[in-house]
């Protein structure tokens, strides 16, 4: 392995953050390698995306704004990437682990007969050995694993690596459409229902509610209110979402999401052992609750002992407060 | 139309789980296996679809030691109607290329219209056998599926995006993973445990299943080179708040010192 080939995802030409993030740690990588780093940036307005990434430290932009990509389901991207891939030779590939990500990353090292690590908090060069560290078993246990082969296919989970700009040469070359395919997987429509809003997985600031919330209604309202105040997203324990309140796609832990934002706040969440699994990895977590014997006060940097529903407004109210002080 | 679901088994996740530092594998005397809590809404979503679909037939194919017999007869008593566990010792140690390549050899063999799979395990988190296998079988595969439907050899599918969701349409051969938001799996009835009994669960070497490679340790394109346990999370602060005034200004305090506000 010697070059680092980075997968970089983006929503209508603006690069998620983690495309930055993977962007940044290339080149790291690539520097110890003795490669250089290369960007595959796929579909409607890539061009724009490109435009971007100059900013950071890539060699080679490899752009393609062909309609297949969007017009059907992961194969055409998959395509691009393993031409791009056989065309450079042995290399590392990093991919957001995101469903994006995790579709293209899985498909790729089967094409390409590669290793694959998935959930990767970090990425490192040891003895000119690419090794990837992950958690499993829900967090309990960290993983190293080196690969064997001439590819290895690494899936970073966002929020892992600081995105620091450093324009690198960022040639934009355009991505030859690779012959003789033919598309099974036709998208009808795409439906956008959070438009502007990042996943959980993906914000720096996750703010999350469990059954101490009591409905539907606080996840639109309170929660939401100080998620924004944080520039933050709105999550939710099993309970929450189980009960109906709120959408899977926000389920943190066991059987949702695993996520490591720069701030968690529990509201309302008791911290069972299928929801710390989730978050445990958050750099600070904040929880609040009626009950200070909770098993959350074990591990959060801070519980706050209260009543949610005063607490939560009035943390909004204080925090739009200090934001307009230091604006 | 003859489905397919994979399944893992998986160590409860409620339990306490170690790692033997000699192996580098987990430890999995004293820990209850299950059924991987995510596979159970692939069951549910064949079932339903077995349902629509008369003469319709719903095989379990699993990788796993031999002892997870019993629990793969859950799958069973939830209505599949055979299960194929592929169990041998050259399988130990596989990673997400040996396990997706074995499973789809055995699946090829085994014959299929529709492969249903969950959406990731609970224990190694990977989420890409489904995209792995859909490729090594050579199928259309659509992940993060919520909705599914069979017309004819037309599959209609809803699939989940981090910002809503995308209809799609595909034909079959296909592969579909499923998210918890397709259904709520079914318990398995006092009949259907009974039943489960007299259903065959096939036991197959990996040459049995017509695997051609290595896989397990052998085969894998990663090595484990360290098992480490990360520090827990200290015990912070509980602050006991007079109001919500206070409780807002110690939080605010809090998120000051740490230059999160």
């Amino acid at each position: 392995m010697k070059d680092v080939i980075v997968y970089i995802e983006h929503v209508q030409g603006q690069p998620r953050r983690v495309s930055f993030e993977i962007a940044t740690k290339a080149k790291e990588l690539a520097t110890a390698l003795g490669g250089s780093v290369h960007a595959v940036v796929l579909g409607k307005n890539a061009g724009g995306a490109a435009e971007q990434l100059k900013a950071y430290p890539v060699d080679t932009i490899h752009v393609s704004e062909d309609p297949d990509v969007d017009g059907f389901l992961v194969d055409p991207s998959v395509d691009y990437l393993e031409a791009a891939a056989k065309a450079l030779g042995p290399a590392l590939v990093l991919v957001p682990f995101t469903a994006i990500g995790r579709d293209l990353g899985s498909r790729l090292a089967a094409r390409l007969g590669a290793g694959q690590t998935a959930d990767v908090t970090d990425v490192k060069v040891e003895g000119g050995r690419v090794v990837s560290i992950s958690p499993k078993l829900g967090g309990t246990v960290l993983t190293s694993c080196a690969f064997k082969g001439d590819y290895g296919i690494v899936a970073v989970r966002p929020n892992s690596f600081k995105a620091a700009q450093a324009a690198g040469a960022g040639n934009v070359v355009q991505l030859e459409k690779p012959a003789g395919k033919t598309y099974r997987i036709k998208v009808e429509e795409v439906v956008v229902e959070a438009a502007g809003e990042l996943g959980v997985e993906e914000a720096s600031t996750v703010v999350s509610g469990g059954r101490g919330v009591g409905g539907p209604e606080p996840f639109k309202t309170i929660l939401k209110d100080l998620a924004d105040s944080l520039g933050g997203s709105v999550g939710a324990s099993r309970a929450a979402v189980d009960a109906g309140w709120i959408g899977h796609g926000h389920q943190v832990g066991q059987t949702g999401k695993t996520i490591s934002p720069n701030l968690y706040i529990a509201v309302g969440i008791s911290g069972a052992i299928q929801h710390k699994v989730g978050m445990r990895t958050a750099a600070t977590i904040v929880a609040i609750n009626k009950d200070g014997t909770v098993p959350i006060g074990e591990f959060a940097d801070l519980l706050v002992v209260g009543d949610l529903f005063a607490i939560v407004p009035e943390l909004t109210k204080q925090i739009r407060a200090n934001a307009a002080v230091h604006a | 139309m003859k489905i397919v679901v994979t399944v893992k088994l998986v160590p409860d996740t409620s339990a306490d789980k170690r790692i033997d530092p000699g192996t580098k594998r987990l430890v999995r005397s004293g820990v209850e296996t299950v059924l991987n809590p995510f596979d159970e809404y692939a069951i549910e979503a064949a079932l339903q679809l077995k349902e629509k679909a008369a003469g319709s037939t719903v095989t379990v194919v699993t990788m796993a030691p031999e002892s997870g017999k019993e629990v793969v007869r859950k799958a069973l008593a939830m209505g599949a109607d055979d299960a194929i566990m592929i169990s041998d010792p050259q399988a130990e140690g596989s990673d997400v290329w040996g396990t997706a390549y074995a499973l789809a050899k055995t699946i090829e063999k085994a014959g299929f219209d529709l492969v249903v799979t969950g959406s990731q395990s609970t224990d190694a988190s990977t989420g890409e056998i489904p995209g792995a296998l859909a490729e090594y079988l050579g199928v259309p595969g659509v992940t993060y599926v919520r909705k599914i439907e069979v017309d004819g050899t037309t599959v209609k599918a809803e699939r989940e995006t981090d910002s809503g969701y995308a209809r799609v349409t595909t034909e079959l051969p296909a592969l579909v993973s499923v998210t918890k938001s397709i259904n709520e799996p079914r318990y398995p009835s006092l009949k259907g445990i009974m039943g489960a009994k007299k259903k065959t669960i096939a036991v197959q070497t990996l040459a049995d299943a017509g695997v051609d490679k290595p896989v397990g340790s052998e085969g894998a394109r990663t090595e484990l080179t360290e098992i480490a346990t990360p520090a827990p999370r200290g015990k912070g602060e509980i602050f006991e708040a007079a109001d919500a005034v206070a409780g807002a200004a110690k939080i605010i305090e809090f998120l000051r010192e740490r230059k999160l506000v």
